[in-house]
This record gives C-alpha cells, sequence and structure tokens, in this order.
C-alpha cells in the first residue's frame, strides 16, 4: 500500500485507514484522514500552530488518544488542522506540532461530526515495509 | 460465554442481524462479570462498538461491573414526543412556514453553535446538576413538562466535578442544539391507533399532529464516554478483569471508578435532557407564531442509551441491578413507580422513531418485558447500510421529491447529511414493532406518519 489514507466503510460508522513508512508518518496520515471527514481538507489554512504532547500504554491507545485529541481540538476548541507533524518518543509517548486555523463558517465547508474514536477492530500493523493504522469513528 | 444470549427477531431481521458483528458482541458481553440473566439483543440490533447497538444487559448491583462502552457515545440519546391539540388538515396547509420557522429556530447541523451562546462553567454545572429542571427554571416550558419525562427529567446522583473540563469544553456551547447525524424533529401525525384505550392516556387520537425530537447530549456527552474508557482500561488492571474487546472496558459498579462514571454519565444524561426541554420550548413558539397554537404537551421522553439501577426479578428473587440499555428503550408497565402518575393504569410509553420519512411508532411498556428483557424493548429502526453506501444510492434532490411526493417536507443543514440518512439504509421499523409487540415486550398504540422533517 503506498502512503496516504483511505476511508473505510462500516455499517453504522466510518473508518480510516492509514500507512506510513514509520509510526510518525502513519499516525499523521491517520490524523488527516480524520480531519478529511470533518472538513474539505484544502478550505483549511496554516495560519496557526498547535504543540501536543500525549501517552500511552500501548500504540493502539497511543493511536485512540492521539485521534481523540484531534476531535477534541476542533469540537472543543474549533481548531482544524490542515497538516502535522508527529514524533514518536522512546518511551512510547508523541509530540506533534499542528497547523491550522480556527473554524470559520463562512470558509469552511464542515462535512460532519465524529462522536468518538473506538477500539473496534482497530489495528496497528508494523511490517517491514511501513505501520498500517485501522480505525473506527462513532459519527 | 458466562450467561445466556437472546436475540429478538424474526425470519428476515435474523438474516440481517447475522450480516455483521451482533451475534458475536451479545456473545463477548455475556462474559462480562457479574451480568445476570440474559446477554439480550432487540430486533433492530446492528454491529456496534463492544456492545451491539439494541443490546441490554443487566448487572448485580453489588458484584457486577459497569461500562462506559455499554452506555455508549451519545449517553442519553433518546426521543420525546409532543401532542398538539391541532388536527392534520389544519397544519398541512401551514407544513412550509411551520418547518421553516423550526429550522430557523432550533439550531442544527454539524458545528452548529447553540444560540443560547457559551455557557460559563458555573452555569453548565447546573445543567449538570439538574437536567430539564435547569431549563424550565429558565423559562423553557413549564413544570408540567417534567412529569412526563423518565427520571423526571433529572437523574438524581448526577455530580459535574466527574465531567472533565474537556467534556465541559464540548458541550458550553452545544446546550440546546439538535445536531447532526441521525437526529431530527419531525411533524408527524397519528394515522393508526391499536389501543384505544391507551392512546386515550396518553392524549393520542388519530389525525392529530404529534412532534418527535431525536437527540442527545452532544460532545458533552461523547467526551464523557472517551475519558471513562481510558479511565475504565487503566483500572481494570488493579481489579483483574480481562475482557475480549477493548470497547467492552469495565469495572466494578462499587468501585470508586464505576461510582465516578455513573455520576459523570448522570451529568451528561441530564445535559440532554435539558437539550430537549429547550428544543421542545423553541417547537411551541414555532407553533405559536406560525398557527397561533404553541399548546404542545409532552406525552414522554425516553432515553436510548443508559445505565439504570433498578429492581428486578431474577431466578424468582428480586435483586438490585445496573441495566444497561445500548440502543434500547426502557419498557415498564402499569403500576410501576418509576412512571408518570397518569400513566400508572396503563405503562410507561415507549417511543420508537423510524428511520426518516418513514414512520413512527408509540408503544406501551408490558409486565412481560419484566419477565423477559428488564423492562426494555427496541430503540428505532436500526441501520442496515453503510452511509457511505447510503448516500451512493441517491441524490439529495432525488430523495427530497421523493419525499416530497409521498407528501413529506424536508429542511435540511447538509445534502449529505440527507442522504446518508436514505430510508432505505435502514431496516424496516413496521418489522422491528411487530417483532416486539408478537414477543409481547411492548405492544403498539399508535403508528405516527411525517409530513415535515428537521434534519441536522
Amino acid at each position: 500500500m503506498d502512503e496516504g489514507y483511505r476511508i473505510l466503510e462500516h455499517p453504522a460508522d466510518v473508518g480510516i485507514e492509514a500507512f506510513g513508512h514509520s509510526v510518525e508518518e502513519a499516525f499523521e496520515y491517520a490524523a488527516l484522514g480524520l480531519m478529511s471527514l470533518i472538513v474539505e481538507p484544502a478550505s483549511v489554512d496554516p495560519s496557526e500552530q498547535r504543540f501536543v504532547s500525549l501517552n500511552g500504554t500501548d500504540l493502539e491507545n497511543l493511536l485512540v488518544r492521539w485521534l481523540s485529541e484531534i476531535i477534541y481540538l476542533y469540537d472543543g476548541e474549533d481548531f482544524l488542522l490542515s497538516d502535522v507533524s508527529v514524533k514518536h518518543l522512546a518511551q512510547g509517548g508523541l509530540e506533534a506540532t499542528l497547523t491550522g486555523e480556527k473554524v470559520n463558517e463562512n470558509k469552511h465547508k464542515l462535512r460532519m461530526d465524529i462522536k468518538a474514536i473506538t477500539y473496534h477492530q482497530l489495528k496497528v500493523d508494523e511490517t517491514q515495509d511501513g505501520v498500517l493504522l485501522r480505525v473506527f469513528l462513532d459519527i | 460465554m458466562k450467561i445466556e444470549g437472546l436475540i429478538f427477531a424474526n425470519p428476515e431481521l435474523i438474516k440481517a442481524i447475522e450480516q455483521d458483528l451482533t451475534l458475536t458482541q451479545v456473545a463477548n458481553v455475556a462474559t462480562l462479570t457479574g451480568l445476570v440473566g440474559r446477554s439480550l439483543a432487540m430486533p433492530d440490533a446492528h454491529q456496534g462498538y463492544g456492545f451491539a447497538i439494541g443490546g441490554v444487559a443487566a448487572a448485580d448491583m453489588e458484584k457486577g461491573i459497569v461500562s462506559a462502552g455499554g452506555v455508549g457515545f451519545d449517553i442519553n440519546c433518546g426521543v420525546r414526543l409532543l401532542r398538539s391539540s391541532l388536527r392534520l388538515n389544519e397544519v398541512k396547509p401551514k407544513i412550509d412556514p411551520l418547518l421553516n420557522q423550526m429550522f430557523r429556530d432550533i439550531p442544527c447541523g454539524t458545528g452548529k453553535k447553540g444560540v443560547v451562546g457559551a455557557l460559563g462553567y458555573e452555569e453548565l454545572d447546573r445543567v449538570l446538576e439538574r437536567g430539564a429542571h435547569w431549563a424550565v427554571e429558565k423559562g423553557y416550558g413549564s413544570s408540567d413538562d417534567l412529569k412526563h419525562i423518565e427520571e423526571t427529567g433529572r437523574i438524581p446522583n448526577a455530580d459535574p466535578s466527574r465531567v472533565s473540563k474537556r467534556a465541559k469544553e464540548r458541550g458550553k456551547d452545544q446546550l440546546g442544539t439538535l445536531g447532526s447525524g441521525n437526529h431530527f424533529a419531525e411533524i408527524q401525525y397519528v394515522s393508526d391507533v391499536f389501543d384505544s384505550e391507551t392512546a386515550q392516556a396518553f392524549g393520542l387520537f388519530v389525525d392529530q399532529i404529534v412532534v418527535l425530537i431525536h437527540t442527545g447530549s452532544r460532545g458533552l456527552g461523547h467526551q464523557v464516554c472517551t475519558d471513562y474508557l481510558e479511565v475504565m482500561q487503566e483500572a481494570m488492571k488493579k481489579y483483574g478483569i480481562q475482557i475480549v474487546d477493548r470497547q467492552l472496558a469495565c469495572v466494578p459498579i462499587q468501585s470508586p471508578e464505576g461510582q465516578s462514571y455513573l455520576k459523570a454519565m448522570a451529568s451528561a444524561a441530564n445535559f440532554a435532557f435539558a437539550n430537549r426541554q429547550m428544543i421542545t420550548h423553541w417547537t411551541r413558539e414555532a407553533f405559536a407564531r406560525v398557527l397561533g397554537n404553541g399548546d404542545l404537551q409532552v406525552v414522554y421522553d425516553v432515553c436510548h442509551n443508559i445505565a439504570k439501577e433498578e429492581t428486578h426479578r431474577v431466578g424468582g428473587t428480586s435483586r438490585k441491578v445496573l441495566v444497561h440499555r445500548k440502543g434500547a428503550t426502557r419498557a415498564f408497565p402499569k403500576n410501576r413507580p418509576e412512571i408518570p402518575a397518569d400513566y400508572m393504569n396503563v405503562g410507561q410509553p415507549v417511543l420508537i422513531p423510524g428511520s426518516m420519512g418513514t414512520c413512527s411508532y408509540v408503544l406501551v411498556g408490558t409486565e412481560r418485558a419484566m419477565e423477559e428483557t428488564f423492562g426494555s424493548s427496541c430503540h428505532g429502526a436500526g441501520r442496515a447500510k453503510s452511509r457511505h453506501a447510503a448516500k451512493k444510492d441517491i441524490t439529495a434532490e432525488e430523495l427530497l421529491e421523493d419525499l416530497r411526493h409521498k407528501g413529506i417536507q424536508v429542511r435540511g443543514a447538509s445534502k449529505s447529511g440527507l442522504t446518508e440518512e436514505n430510508p432505505d439504509a435502514y431496516k424496516d421499523v413496521n418489522l422491528v414493532v411487530e417483532v416486539v409487540h408478537n414477543a409481547g415486550i411492548a405492544k403498539k398504540v399508535a403508528k405516527l406518519v411525517p409530513i415535515g422533517v428537521i434534519k441536522g
């Protein structure tokens, strides 16, 4: 699979599959995939920067926390993501630099609200080629 | 599995249920600690997260567990039915201006903020403590409304200090909003009455205009569930709890984490009750303005996603249990102390919304439900197709034309939201209700047909 993300189907909801050559890249694509469900990505400008630091008990948990953070930043603080750079830390957490801007209803075409990230059929596959992530969302 | 599983269905519905992971999920729930009776699925069941949507499971209050996933992300997602004194022929000619007014007055759709503006934390805490009572105190409706809400619109053990700042951030400017997804407000009329005595007790008659409101606790509830899934996963280790699916994370009910979750859940549930109360108020105002008659009485307001401490007979003895209803409706019979005084002789109204533009039902709770399902019944039609597949089937224009042809006007915040809720994406609510009725876990009272829909 090429690096990037694709949207998956689920009878009740939607999922994201993201592939990167490293954990970092896969996590970045997963966040961009999530954001593409919330808003038309091309409409978001990188006018503001945010920093995020997270811990996780394992990679699956870290992925859920990471994407839950993106949902929170949108739903709680009106922040839309245009790009992201993730650094995976040796002790299991991550640090990320997010660029984007605040929601402007006249400018951004919002697509859907996402309730939450789930552990349903969650997958973190580390292979020789890279890292494949799969996660389903409750919408 | 530690207990049996039981699924209510007919040959057609079981085929749909077998196509996804519903059966596995019913079996997975049956492996949880301290459950009593059976792991249940209602006929509208479909695959969910951890628990199936349409799942019911009861845990012993002393030895059992509570699971945040067993309630779900949209805590107290539920429905409220309002009855008017108007008839179909009085409203039909004015349906367009009425819908326009409601669509203007009720904030709905993706990212929509409430018109009350952002609440301060202190005020939000009062909403979480007092639920629909807070809304009535602020002038949204009257105290009479509270008599006809599950728990009178306020679950008493709420403690806002157990709700995270993040959940409050997500919720504070979403109070009084319908939201998106499958949430709606529908203007309907009573097309059929199946049980005239009960219908009369509920104040329902043929041709009467009613309004059905379907929404929940918005971002606040979603974040409460997200937060406590983390808390429960971490705490499970110290209680030695093993689970087969991480989404089933759970803790003993009597543990500090379990008690904390139930207080946070009650707070989120109260937010949802306040939300539906405010939307009721704006619906009344729209009716008054357009039709000169804003007299809309609350028939009932039920939770579809909740965990409740209740007393049930299990194996011949009376036990206190925590009933998880994940996409299921309480369906208590007559003479239960929890139901409104004026319904004491008939039983609790059970409100079943159909998919957009089809039909909905009012049922009544039964003694049989107490014996079979911890006093629970179905909650809707149940999704059969993914949102993506639903969208591919039809364009928004085709769908609107189709609905107009059936005499249903629609106001939707987004075209994509409309097609995702294409009625063909759902199971037939008529089949679901027939199964419930024939199994006796709720009885049909009235059928409601929409003439106008407001979608998020």
